[in-house]
């Protein structure tokens, strides 16, 4: 017989739970709409998803946030990166789901069950990155995991189910890398808190076998992260799905879930590095470089530029796993400031390919988008040509543009850390990341247009939200230089009065 | 007008801008009155320079991210004032030299003037991220000319120009992050303004790690002996206007890099390193103008005999001492006007003849008498005869850097008989002998436009050539406040002893 359980209402502190309730209960509404009426047209889904995720946004930011900041049976956990994460995640959102009204119909973006699903896969990340409970944690990763799975195989291409079943495949892999890891922090500490498995695994460190123990747990953990994050030799789902998925959900891909996991991964392993369990550093930073050296050798080789952009955001997921192993406030603040950054010329490049996509393979016959295809585009479309440029040319970081900044600033924390000789690995990569941005531009200001190229053909899929969108991830790209101080204050300050689990 | 600085660094840029919305047929027109306003503010600045005051004028500093310690710094001294000027100059003797039928005229004119941005802002710049900042943009526009412009490789060097010089300056970026780190725990303040780095104390291994992280931006743009493999490529491909631009100015940031950041920063670093450099650069002298020599193609002649002069003033910066930094930072004038000049006049016969292959030519002088003159004296400067610009700046360094080394200086004196030699041969074969090709038998000499980009520049190397005065000492003077400040920064004695700032003391 379970003993009867005496709560007060306020020390469940349920208003931690309303972002994710308002996600959730947006979704349920939009179900409902369907129910009553069909045939509704995509903007109403769209508008009323973007006001959804207003609305989130706002309470999200109206939280009262504290490193020790507990709700909900106190398996929520509402510090500083928990609201930043969310407020990146909600913005990245906001800005992704106007490009589902483009010129053409593209039938996934007919159901509102994709709104919904949308939706529900944003509470699930909200629920993921707030919580330091390794079962919450899994429930919003899973939750999250499987409507992006859905969301993918709705593009309904025969590469987009391929795409969509080798995701599932791999992300069920590495839910169970996950549980299995979860499971033997549970077992040397009795408790699936982080902060509780970290006192636990700090009393009894000197005990024999303990670091066997820690190696499967702390390795598990790292492989299933791995997964999440694209990292080698983990990474090889990730060009396949980005290539099945459409480019928005692409481009949502390689900011929104990896802003998450990062969040995850901080709280998880930062937690080993200050019990002064060096491996793990050791492990990560391993991973890290090989993942961005592989990563870019194998984007100099692509030869269709949505690939090239996943491998190129592999790359950019090595180059930033670095301040996880770091684990300084400075790090920690550089990873957030270098995806708010990426984010908006990310997703902007990945736009660029939407406007161009076309429902017939014109260029090629296995790729959507060969580099053939933005040849001369100098001459056919000159802004579009310098806007992609300008992205390319960010993503490379050449300065004054946004990534440049989270690059300086990650580089700077690396050499603060005393890590000078990855500091060098680091600016290398860039130079040979240099490369196959380059590849782009080259083709599209200094090569001759084929025949097959017109403006009908590039400019195929353009509509005014889609132009607004890229009109915002033109200004930030550009006038990033102004925006940079602001953000790293507000940053800063957020990941001061954070719990990384000690 | 306080802000002059700014105004000279941004004219440019939303000249460039607006430049989008000129009518292609007036582009040219456009590009050149605007190039001639920058020309006339920058040598307004020497109006407004203040002679008697060796530091920097004009400063100007706008916090950017006070967080990390960036901030918009600039200020101009008697190093920079002048490399500016040129800049400026060649920018607009360059435009004027386009040929009206250059090919999509608005986008070179736009991107000359972004061009003519970067530079500007790189050598007026006192912080190390907005240098950077600059350092980088540079490339962009340069890699769309030499692409869009050049000859049949075009693509492939200007690829090679764009990754070689970014892999180079982002190992150097991690230097600069490092210095500010360094900076940092010194003194519990961010900050990337140079002038404070001046007073930041540093051990000699720091010294040494960072002089080479800074080493591999800088010489790499020099380009020094054995990072010059691209600039052959660059110089091969490009149109006139860039290898103009390349060899007049962009190789300058390199040296001008060593002279800003790596003497005054790490002078004891510099010390320890000055046998390194001097080996390198008489390598460097030596060998490129042998391979000069041995060029059929009279571009290629001029691209190498450029390398080789760059490592002239190699010598002169690491000198230490105040007749070598400033004759070589004279020389880095001179070599901009010279060379630039002497790319302008390949371009000239090459656009009259399509080829730049010297066993097409012979006797040219008969056809073209003023063109051969104009060729000539740009000839007699490159090799440094006295009375011309060339002559001062080498002299100078060759003098400063024999109190460093005796060998050294007649090995790299040496220069001027090799470079005599190709110079000569090139000339004789081209301008002198019997007018054997047909094809050469019909050449038209110089036109206005043609003059009009030359005769400023004759006019130049001659009265420079002859009173190099007015130039030499506010060059003179700031060179003598920045081995100044070596000497009270630098740690050990030897370097102390090393670095003399006049002639006094070292007796």
């Amino acid at each position: 017989m379970l003993e009867p359980v005496n709560i007060s209402l306020e020390a469940l502190n349920l208003s931690t739970l309303m972002p994710m309730l308002i996600a959730i209960g947006g979704g349920l509404i939009i179900l409902l709409i369907d129910l009553v009426k069909d045939n509704l047209h995509k903007s109403l889904y769209v508008m009323l998803t973007i006001l959804i995720l207003l609305v989130d946004l706002g309470s999200t930011m109206s939280l009262t946030y504290g490193a020790t900041e507990k709700g909900f049976f106190d398996v929520l956990l509402m510090d500083g990166i928990a609201v930043l994460s969310q407020v990146l995640v909600l913005v990245a959102s906001m800005l992704f789901i106007p490009l589902a009204l483009t010129s053409k119909r593209f039938h996934e973006y007919s159901y509102p069950e994709f709104f919904a699903l949308f939706l529900f896969m944003i509470a699930g990340f909200q629920f993921m990155v707030s919580s330091d409970n390794l079962i919450l944690i899994f429930i919003g990763l899973e939750t999250a995991s499987l409507s992006l799975y859905t969301l993918i195989a709705l593009h309904n291409r025969s590469n987009s189910f391929e795409a969509a079943v080798k995701y599932f495949t791999m992300g069920a892999l590495a839910a169970g890398f996950f549980t299995m890891g979860s499971a033997v922090l549970y077992g040397i500490s009795g408790s699936l808190e982080l902060g509780q498995v970290a006192v636990a695994i700090s009393e009894r460190m000197s005990e024999s076998g303990m670091m066997i123990l820690l190696l499967g747990g702390a390795g598990l953990l790292l492989a299933a992260f791995a997964f999440k994050l694209s990292l080698f030799p983990f990474h090889t789902w990730a060009p396949d799905v980005y290539e099945g998925a459409s480019a928005p959900l692409a481009g949502y891909m390689s900011v929104v879930p990896k802003v998450a996991a990062f969040v995850v991964s901080m709280r998880i392993f930062e937690m080993f590095i200050e019990l002064e369990i060096h491996w793990v550093q050791t492990m990560i930073i391993t991973l890290a470089v090989i993942t961005m050296t592989i990563a870019n050798l194998m984007a100099l080789v692509q030869e269709d530029v949505k690939r090239m952009l996943a491998y190129s955001s592999i790359s950019h997921a090595g180059f930033v796993m670095v301040a996880i192993a770091l684990a300084t406030d400075k790090a920690n603040t550089g990873v957030f400031l270098y995806y708010a950054l990426f984010m908006f010329t990310n997703l902007g490049a990945f736009t660029m390919l939407w406007v161009s996509r076309h429902k017939d393979r014109v260029h090629h016959a296995r790729f959507d988008h060969p580099y053939e295809k933005f040849s001369g585009m100098i001459k056919i479309m000159p802004m579009g040509a310098i806007v992609m440029a300008l992205f390319m040319l960010s993503l490379a970081g050449v300065p004054p543009f946004s990534v440049f900044w989270g690059k300086i600033y990650l580089m700077s924390a690396t050499v603060d850390a005393g890590y000078l000789w990855l500091a060098i690995v680091m600016g290398l990569n860039s130079a040979i990341a240099a490369y196959y941005y380059l590849k782009l531009v080259v083709y599209m200001f200094l090569r001759e247009p084929s025949k097959e190229i017109n403006h009908e053909t590039v400019y195929y899929n353009v509509s005014k939200p889609l132009l607004t969108i890229l009109g915002f991830a033109v200004i930030v790209t550009v006038a990033s230089i102004f925006m940079v101080n602001p953000l790293i204050e507000y940053i800063n300050a957020m990941v001061q009065s954070s719990n990384f689990g000690i | 007008m306080d802000s002059i600085l700014t105004i000279l660094i941004f004219f440019p840029a939303l000249a460039g801008f607006l430049g989008f919305v000129v009518d292609k047929n007036s582009a040219k027109a456009y590009g050149v009155a605007v190039a001639a306003i920058e020309l006339l503010l920058s040598l307004w600045l020497w109006a407004k320079y203040d002679l008697s005051n060796a530091g920097m004028q004009f400063v100007e500093k706008v916090d950017l991210i006070p967080q990390f310690g960036i901030s918009y710094n600039v200020g101009v001294d008697g190093i920079s004032l002048f490399i500016v000027i040129m800049a400026a100059l060649i920018t607009l003797l360059g435009i004027i030299l386009l040929r009206d039928d250059t090919k999509k005229m608005k986008n070179m004119i736009v991107s000359l003037l972004f061009l003519e941005m970067t530079m500007v802002g790189v050598f007026l710049a006192l912080d190390a991220i907005v240098f950077y900042l600059f350092w980088e943009l540079s490339l962009v526009p340069m890699l769309y000319i030499v692409g869009a412009w050049g000859g049949p490789d075009r693509v492939y060097a200007a690829v090679k120009f764009f990754l070689y010089t970014f892999a180079g300056s982002l190992i150097m970026l991690v230097g600069l992050l490092a210095t500010a780190y360094l900076y940092h725990e010194a003194t519990g303040d961010w900050s990337f303004s140079i002038l404070d780095w001046y007073t930041l104390e540093l051990t000699e291994t720091q010294q040494f790690w960072l002089f080479l992280a800074f080493f591999a931006g800088f010489a790499i743009k020099v380009p020094m002996f054995p990072f010059h493999t691209w600039l052959p490529w660059a110089h091969g491909q490009a149109p006139t206007i860039g290898s103009v631009i390349l060899a007049a100015v962009l190789l300058k940031m390199g040296t001008y890099g060593f002279v800003r950041f790596s003497l005054p920063i790490l002078p004891d670093a510099s010390v320890t390193f000055t046998p390194f450099i001097m080996i390198l650069s008489i390598i460097m002298v030596i060998y490129t103008a042998m391979v000069a020599f041995a060029q059929k193609d009279m571009k290629q002649v001029i691209a190498y005999s450029s390398v080789s002069h760059m490592g002239v003033i190699m010598l002169g910066v690491f000198a230490m001492n105040a007749e070598g930094l400033g004759g070589s930072v004279f020389l880095m004038l001179s070599h901009g006007i010279v060379s630039g000049a002497l790319f302008m006049l390949v371009g000239v016969i090459y656009e009259r003849r399509g080829t730049k292959l010297m066993s097409e030519f012979g006797g040219l002088a008969a056809v073209m008498p003023v063109y051969a003159t104009i060729f000539g004296v740009m000839l007699m400067a490159s090799v440094g005869l006295p009375l011309t610009i060339g002559f001062v700046g080498e002299f100078l360094v060759l003098l400063g850097f024999y109190n460093v080394s005796p060998l050294g200086t007649i090995l790299a004196g040496t220069t001027i008989i090799i470079g005599a030699v190709y110079m000569l041969v090139l000339y004789k074969r081209s301008f002198f002998g019997p007018l054997t090709n047909e094809k050469n038998k019909e050449l038209k000499d110089l036109d206005k436009r043609e003059l009009t980009a030359l005769i400023p520049l004759v006019m130049i190397v001659v009265w420079l050539g002859v009173y190099p005065k007015p130039v030499l000492e506010p060059i003179d003077n700031s060179v003598k406040l920045l081995l100044t400040q070596m000497e009270k920064k630098a740690i050990s004695s030897e370097t102390k002893e090393a670095i003399v700032i006049n002639e006094k003391e070292a007796k």
